[in-house]
């Protein structure tokens, strides 16, 4: 019997390692448009030969195994790419809403509104005593300071948006890797009695998806389980368990793992890669960046002009006037009341002058300041100290210094060397010390005569055509200043050093410089994106499923399959023969 | 290399993609005009056409500052003009007053004469420029001289920029210049009231002092008007070279875009013909 039967059993081995074939190639071509499929191959193997009649005999076909083409290698390499380039592309979205802030084609621009701001010193310095120029200057002041507080509101803005992206991507994040340890425990179960190649897809499909939020590495173990571990060595994903991250820190906008033993590692700074390394960057390093810089530029144009502002007077004295900066403690010394230029303040002193009901110069008076010693309470007694209160009085509001005058008196101020009226806020023309807090001081608002175009001569007299103060202010357009800037990087930390430069200058070159990181963002998204592509066409040459050669393989089996139909079918007619004769 | 049918449609994607990318760059930089059209485009262009743009406004202003002074000089140079010839009118008055046959009557009602011309000295002092006077010194809003030629402005004369570091007088000190003709006038005057002959004589001296003077400070004022001048010349070239610079790093040049578009547009289309080729081979159309 040992021959026909054997045919019959070779016949069937292949009709169900053909059949399986077939299977595998289907299999293949419903994935041909699957994303991270990697093709299937049924591996065909001759069955163990066995002694028939001292004859060694083949026993047929059997599958050994359903293997997948990969390349592990060029695999992680595509993964590091694709994190790099999701990180890359992210950015490039909000730089590209940084350059539509500072866009300065329009004439909308900061850089044109400080033309027309010491432009407008300028018409102040030729016609001293119009209004019309006063108003204008006003209104153009006005504009600039608006426009340094939208600025500050919508990089605060941008900021926020970035944290809210952080915080949903960690929610995409957690279900993702609580999903693969899922997968973890199936595969497992799985390859104990067999291979779980289409898990094993799905899970790498899920990993190539972390992989885009953030950078991981991770590790098959020997019973098909993965270990992901991300930034600073955090443990995502073990086994059928994952590790979630979270919003946290005192702003809720920090990244933090909770380790094993349940405490919290605020990981936001080792996350460099992906949608969440990308915001962060842009968060942290860009937005942070130009948040610090234009404080700085809006501190350094408020002190300078403020500065040259409480030098002068306008068109009238003041009848009573309150320092526009707040400080904390005002019998503490000048230079550490609290006052946000306090470190301005040096020794030196002020000229007050007094003003009858006529508007006649009356008096001065000459007040010393010591920036260690001087305090706020001790300048109220001293201008108290003027007259013995009559015409002039000062008085400590709410931390503020007010100087009033009474019977009719008005008083100026001219020469202050100490730098003290500036920094307490009087006779200046802005208030604030950063971009969102810049405005134009109400005493000007409310009185333009108050824009301080003339300076007092030594005789006390003033003068409605005198424009000495107009035109120091005008000098300032091209007066270098030092104005700080800050280098920010989520590793090493931020640093703040300087440059000296005119205001329109920084102003200028801040614009340049958030154009060259945009530009270089670009340039990494489209690297990152080249990258991608080949790194693709070198895994999809190795894994996509090509049809054609479905088809081929699809037909090979066919004509196999039909093959061994037929020699059931040659053994059936065998058997028969043999069966018929008598 | 082995072609998947995913890196057909994945590389047709890619290509058609950044294919399309660079034909709408280049049609930005056609129909905009502008080589720069964001921050990224060119950042360094960008920060210089800024500083050309602060450049030009300043420009501007120094322009309208020259024009605002050339209205007070050229004021000042017709008022300095009238005082001039009043002086020599003066002049001619007192030559005539001091010969001998000339009676005290006559000398009398020459005083007259005198008023008036001091009348108008010190109308031409008041002199103003849209409500501000210009021989106040810095006291624009005040009436510099009053009816006696006694002066109510200060010493500093009205200074205005018509550069970053350059400075010009475009006011003056009213008492330096009228003050001293006011009082020979003056005195003049009370030497014809007094018919005293000896007194008209040192009054002539005088005048002849004041008018080189006053011809001292016309040919100051146009001295000036002509420094303003220049200096107008000057930033006109400035705004065009200026200008013209922007145009350089801001303007596409328009031969070129078109040019790149009509390129890019050419890529594209061979590239759409040969990807609708290659998307419909497939084997089973032959099996």
């Amino acid at each position: 019997m040992s021959g026909i039967g054997m045919i019959l059993n070779i016949a069937a081995t292949a009709l169900n390692a053909q059949q399986n074939g077939i299977g595998v190639t289907a299999h293949n071509i419903a994935n041909v448009n699957t994303e991270g499929y990697s093709r299937q191959r049924a591996v065909l193997d001759a069955r163990q030969p066995g002694l028939y009649g001292g004859l060694v005999m083949g026993r047929g076909v059997e599958v050994e195994t359903v293997s997948q083409y990969s390349d592990k290698l060029i695999e992680n390499r595509l993964m590091q790419e694709e994190s790099n380039m999701s990180s890359a592309s992210e950015m490039e979205k909000y730089m590209q809403v940084m350059e539509g802030l500072f866009n300065e084609n329009s004439d909308t621009g900061i850089s044109t509104m400080l033309s027309d701001f010491w432009n407008g010193w300028y018409d102040i310095s030729n016609n001293p005593s119009g209004a019309s120029e006063r108003i204008l200057l006003y209104e153009h002041s006005s504009l600039i300071t608006e426009q340094f507080n939208t600025l500050a509101s919508d990089l605060n803005q941008i900021e926020t948006d970035l944290t809210n992206a952080v915080s949903t991507g960690l929610g995409e994040i957690n279900d993702i890797t609580n999903e693969i340890a899922h997968l973890n425990d199936q595969i497992v179960g799985m390859e104990a009695s067999g291979s779980a190649n289409d898990l094993k897809d799905k899970r790498n499909t899920l990993v190539s998806e972390l992989n885009e939020y953030l950078d991981i590495k991770s590790f098959e173990q020997s019973n098909g389980s993965l270990t992901i571990v991300s930034a600073k060595g955090c443990t995502l994903v073990q086994g059928g368990s994952n590790y979630e991250l979270e919003m946290g820190g005192t702003n809720g906008d920090r990244v933090i793992w909770q380790n094993s033993s349940g405490s919290d590692v605020d990981v936001t700074n080792y996350i460099s890669n992906g949608k969440l390394g990308g915001w962060l960057d842009t968060r942290d390093e860009v937005v942070a960046k130009y948040q610090l810089d234009l404080d700085a530029l809006a501190k350094e144009f408020t002190w300078s002009v403020n500065k040259q502002h409480s030098q002068g007077v306008g068109l009238e004295g003041f009848s009573s006037v309150t320092g526009s900066y707040q400080a904390t403690d005002t019998s503490a010394a000048l230079n550490s009341t609290g006052l946000g230029f306090a470190d301005k303040i040096v020794d030196g002193d002020f000229r007050v002058c007094l003003y009858d009901s006529n508007g006649n110069y009356d008096s001065d008076a000459i007040l010393a300041i010591d920036a260690d010693l001087t305090t706020i309470d001790g300048i109220a007694t001293a201008i108290n100290g003027i007259d013995g209160g009559t015409n002039i009085s000062a008085t400590v509001v709410d931390d503020k210094l007010q100087i009033s005058s009474a019977n009719g008196y008005t008083f100026a101020f001219s020469d202050d060397n100490s730098n003290v009226l500036a920094a307490l806020g009087i006779n200046t023309f802005f208030i604030g010390s950063d971009a969102a807090g810049m405005a134009v001081n109400d005493v000007i608002g409310l009185n333009k005569n108050n824009i301080a175009a003339a300076q007092i001569g030594s005789d006390g007299a003033m003068a409605s055509g005198n424009n000495a103060n107009a035109l120091a202010v005008t000098d300032l357009q091209n007066t270098a200043l030092s104005i700080s800037q800050s280098t920010c990087d989520r590793i090493n930390g931020n640093t703040q050093g300087s440059i000296t430069s005119t205001i329109e200058g920084y102003y200028h070159s801040m614009v340049g410089s958030i154009g060259i990181a945009s530009a270089s963002v670009s340039r990494d998204r489209s690297f990152s994106e080249l990258m991608v592509n080949e790194l693709s066409n070198i895994r999809d040459s190795i894994s996509a499923v090509s049809l054609d050669e479905e088809m081929t393989n699809l037909i090979a089996y066919q004509h196999a399959y039909a093959a061994a139909a037929k020699l059931i079918s040659v053994s059936d007619e065998m058997l028969k023969t043999l069966l018929e004769v008598k | 290399m082995r072609v998947a049918n995913k890196y057909i449609f994945e590389s047709i994607k890619y290509n058609l993609g950044s294919i399309s990318e660079e034909l709408s760059k280049a049609n930005e930089i056609a129909t905009t005009g502008k080589r720069i059209n964001s921050l990224s485009d060119d950042p360094v262009g960008l920060t210089q056409s800024l500083n050309i743009r602060s450049n030009l406004a300043s420009i501007e202003q120094m322009g309208r500052n020259i024009s605002y002074g050339n209205s007070w000089l050229t004021t000042s140079e017709s008022a300095l003009t009238s005082v001039k010839n009043i002086i020599s009118d003066t002049k001619v008055l007192c030559i005539q007053m001091a010969n001998a046959t000339i009676g005290p009557e006559q000398r009398s009602s020459a005083a007259e004469t005198v008023q008036n011309m001091l009348d108008e000295i010190v109308s031409l002092g008041n002199t103003d420029v849209a409500g501000n006077y210009i021989f106040a010194g810095s006291k624009t809003d005040t009436i510099p001289f009053d009816q006696d030629g006694n002066y109510y402005g200060d010493s500093n004369a009205f200074t205005i920029k018509i550069g970053k570091n350059s400075t010009i007088e475009i006011g003056s000190a009213g008492d330096a210049v009228f003050g001293s003709v006011l009082n020979t006038l003056s005195d003049l005057k009370d030497a014809l009231q007094n018919n005293d002959v000896d007194d008209i004589q040192n009054a002539m001296d005088n005048l002849d002092g004041h008018f080189d003077d006053i011809t001292a400070k016309i040919s100051d004022v146009g001295s000036k008007m002509n420094r303003m001048e220049i200096k107008d010349k000057i930033y006109q070239d400035f705004d065009f070279t200026n200008t013209e610079r922007l145009s350089k790093i801001e303007d596409a040049d328009i031969a070129e875009a078109i040019m790149n578009v009509k390129a890019a547009e050419l890529t594209y289309q061979a590239a759409l013909a040969s990807s609708s080729k290659v998307m419909t081979l497939t084997l089973m159309d032959y099996l």
